[in-house]
């Protein structure tokens, strides 16, 4: 059988699924939305369902949840702040301040559009490359992974164009807060005050509930509603014609989502590395080649698709690890990974040939996925901007109980409770005060990770810096780091010498 | 003309507060890895010294302002009037009673309290039935979705006790 045949066997074979995929897909929107859950955490507690199921079904359930629930993480960011997860943590700098312009369902359209492009696109690249990207892993050793993560804490820099000291600050306090906990050789307790809670570092969820959630509610209350009046002093209203806005500006930028996609498709593939950096990446990279760098953070589109397409693109690149090696490229592949060997499932390349509906059908499974998303979710963006609407007085309230209490979640802990209003607060004065939460946070998040890979690359050569520069692809990555920072400076400084305003 | 003045004033005292409390963070994580194996001292060093650098460099710039008289150590851009006329501090409050209080009397009865007493504040106690209801559903909606469906690990209380043992 050729593998046209046997693709198009697989997809529909995938298809016959829909009364499984379009449920889960609302499944997915919800738990990604909600600060606290996860894909990862939904597939464990649906586990018994899971595995009661025909592995082709499992699978399918399981991937669509995943592509859903990425997705769905980029919803209350875009609406009211509030990143889902941290992988969407990027996607708020330019959709949240649409949305306060009355453009959250313009918002919405650009996101489901860009992340279903983004997302099916790196599937079909995935599936035609992944013996060279089951590679990818293999070259990634720390000293390039701290080069990858340099380019996603090159944002700060970007963050804090407005003020460079203000945004510094935020991003090394970040940096700093990312370091509480164990060092990772000697277990050595760092910067703790005392609390066993903190011994595996600041948590996640509590810190992106703190910073986003918590301290928006805070602000918000000023409004009210969050969506501002138009000159004519009305609220601007939902209608259809946004929408098709929205998917018309998507498309335009087609080879935008498809570069940026890219690039979550790579980090994607690296085992550890995850959505979050992805985004922050392809956040950076596609402000450093905007023509108008200026209009990002101010509700650029461009600021809009870079992440969505990005976290999306990461999704298709977890799977090439994990169907190729047999290694999970992160905590939802690797809970699919128990599913799969418990159905007596073997990895590598022989698992194409014998047995391709499971290879194949995981892609496809995604391929249809993103399909049906954005056929299914894209009428609702109407609806779900209303969201923008709802008067301050009721919806700052249920914003701080039911994201404190997904800050409880992920570990039990209820000083994870305590975690986020702390951070609620310290993102609460960083608003008023003209200092960037989204540096704090992207200090919190990319910090230890960044240590990991340092002290990891200082122990292979006892102690010598100079093993930083010591590979050839770390080199190139240096060299494209270097430019990406140094270029859009010179493209600039010729813009302003020819005398060519900024589009 | 001299009430202008005034208001021009730019107020840095709100600025200054992550600045000094990024430096009081330093340093007492510094005093925490001093005796510490290298592998956990290098990073932070580094990082930390950069932010004590740059908070350096932003208490000069205040101290310019304030030499110059462009600035003064209010802090009005943290602390308002309006802060009591929208009910922030009365929010602030609910929340940390929310914390408080959802250990002892769970998820559903807190989340219920919570929510009704946050928006009498906000709304200057009008609509109270309406507030009341709204707060009962949400409540009881997050129950019904996340710990009866999804079995999730809410905190549980006398609430969530009774309907376990009522449904079976």
């Amino acid at each position: 059988m050729d593998a046209s045949t046997i693709l198009l066997e697989v997809f529909l074979s995938t298809i016959s699924y829909w009364y499984v995929i379009i449920p889960t897909i609302f499944l997915g929107l919800i738990v990604g939305g909600v600060p606290g859950f996860s894909a990862a955490n939904t597939i464990i507690i649906l586990m018994p369902l899971t595995l009661a199921m025909d592995l082709e079904m499992g699978l399918v359930f399981m991937v669509t949840l995943y592509c859903a629930a990425r997705m769905g993480a980029g919803i209350p960011a875009i609406l009211v702040n509030i990143p889902g997860t941290a992988g969407a943590a990027a996607t708020p700098l330019d959709g949240y301040p649409m949305s306060k312009q009355g453009k959250g369902q313009q918002a919405l359209a650009i996101s489901f559009v860009s992340s279903s492009l983004g997302g099916l696109l790196t599937t079909i690249v995935a599936l035609l490359t992944m013996p060279i990207l089951a590679r990818v892993g293999f070259y990634m050793h720390s000293v390039e992974m701290i080069v990858v993560m340099l380019f996603g804490i090159s944002l700060i820099a970007s963050i804090a164009a407005q003020d460079m000291l203000k945004g510094l600050i935020a991003g090394f306090l970040g940096l700093m807060i990312g370091s509480i906990g164990t060092d990772v050789v000697y277990a050595t307790p760092r910067g703790t005050f005392g609390f066993l809670e903190l011994y595996d570092g600041v948590p996640l969820i509590p810190a992106l509930v703190g910073l986003f959630a918590v301290s928006e509610a805070f602000i918000i209350i000023e409004k009210k509603v969050i969506v501002n009046k138009s000159e004519d002093g009305t609220t601007p209203t939902a209608n259809w014609h946004d929408t098709f806005e929205g998917v018309r500006i998507s498309l335009k930028r087609w080879w935008h989502i498809m570069w940026t996609s890219l690039i979550g498709l790579v980090i994607g593939v690296i085992p550890g590395a995850g959505a979050s950096i992805a985004s922050f990446v392809a956040y950076q990279q596609s402000r450093s080649f905007s023509k108008t760098p200026e209009k990002y953070g101010t509700g650029h589109p461009e600021g809009l698709i870079a992440p969505e397409a990005a976290n999306n693109g990461v999704t298709s690149g977890t799977l090439v690890p994990l169907l190729v090696l047999g290694i999970p490229g992160g905590a939802t592949a690797a809970i699919m990974l128990v599913v799969m060997q418990f159905h007596g499932v073997s990895f590598g390349p022989s698992l194409f040939e014998s047995q391709p509906e499971i290879g194949y059908g995981m892609f496809m499974a995604m391929a249809v996925a993103y399909l049906l998303m954005v056929l299914t979710i894209l009428p609702l963006s109407r609806y779900m901007s209303h969201v923008t609407t709802i008067p301050t007085i009721y919806l700052a309230p249920m914003i701080i109980s039911f994201t404190l209490v997904g800050g409880f979640v992920p570990r039990e802990y209820m000083f994870d409770m305590y975690l986020a209003l702390g951070f609620g607060v310290l993102g609460y004065i960083a608003r008023r005060t003209g200092y960037h939460v989204a540096a704090i946070l992207i200090g919190v998040i990319l910090g230890p990770l960044l240590e990991t890979y340092f002290l990891r690359a200082l122990k292979k050569s006892d102690g010598d810096i100079t093993v930083l520069f010591s590979s050839t692809l770390g080199n190139i990555l240096w060299v494209a780091l270097a430019a990406s920072l140094i270029l859009p400076i010179v493209m600039d400084m010729r813009r302003k010498k020819q005398g060519v305003p900024a589009e | 003309m001299a009430k202008d003045d005034r208001q021009s004033v730019r107020q840095i005292g709100g600025e200054l507060v992550i600045p000094v409390l990024g430096v009081l963070f330093t340093i007492y994580f510094f005093s925490t890895i001093w005796n510490s194996p290298w592998t956990a001292q290098v990073s932070t060093f580094l990082v930390g010294s950069i932010l004590l650098f740059t908070c350096g460099l932003f208490f000069l710039r205040c101290f310019m302002l304030l030499r110059s008289g462009e600035a003064n150590l209010g802090f009005g851009t943290l602390f308002t009037r309006e802060d009591l006329s929208t009910g922030r501090y009365g929010l602030l409050a609910t929340t940390v009673g929310y914390c408080v209080l959802i250990e002892t009397f769970g998820f559903t009865l807190t989340t219920f309290a919570f929510l009704f007493l946050s928006m009498v504040i906000l709304s200057k106690a009008r609509r109270i039935v309406f507030t009341a209801m709204i707060s009962a559903i949400m409540a009881l909606g997050g129950w019904a979705v996340f710990i009866w469906a999804f079995d999730t690990r809410f905190p549980r209380g006398i609430f969530e006790n009774f309907m376990e043992t009522v449904l079976g």
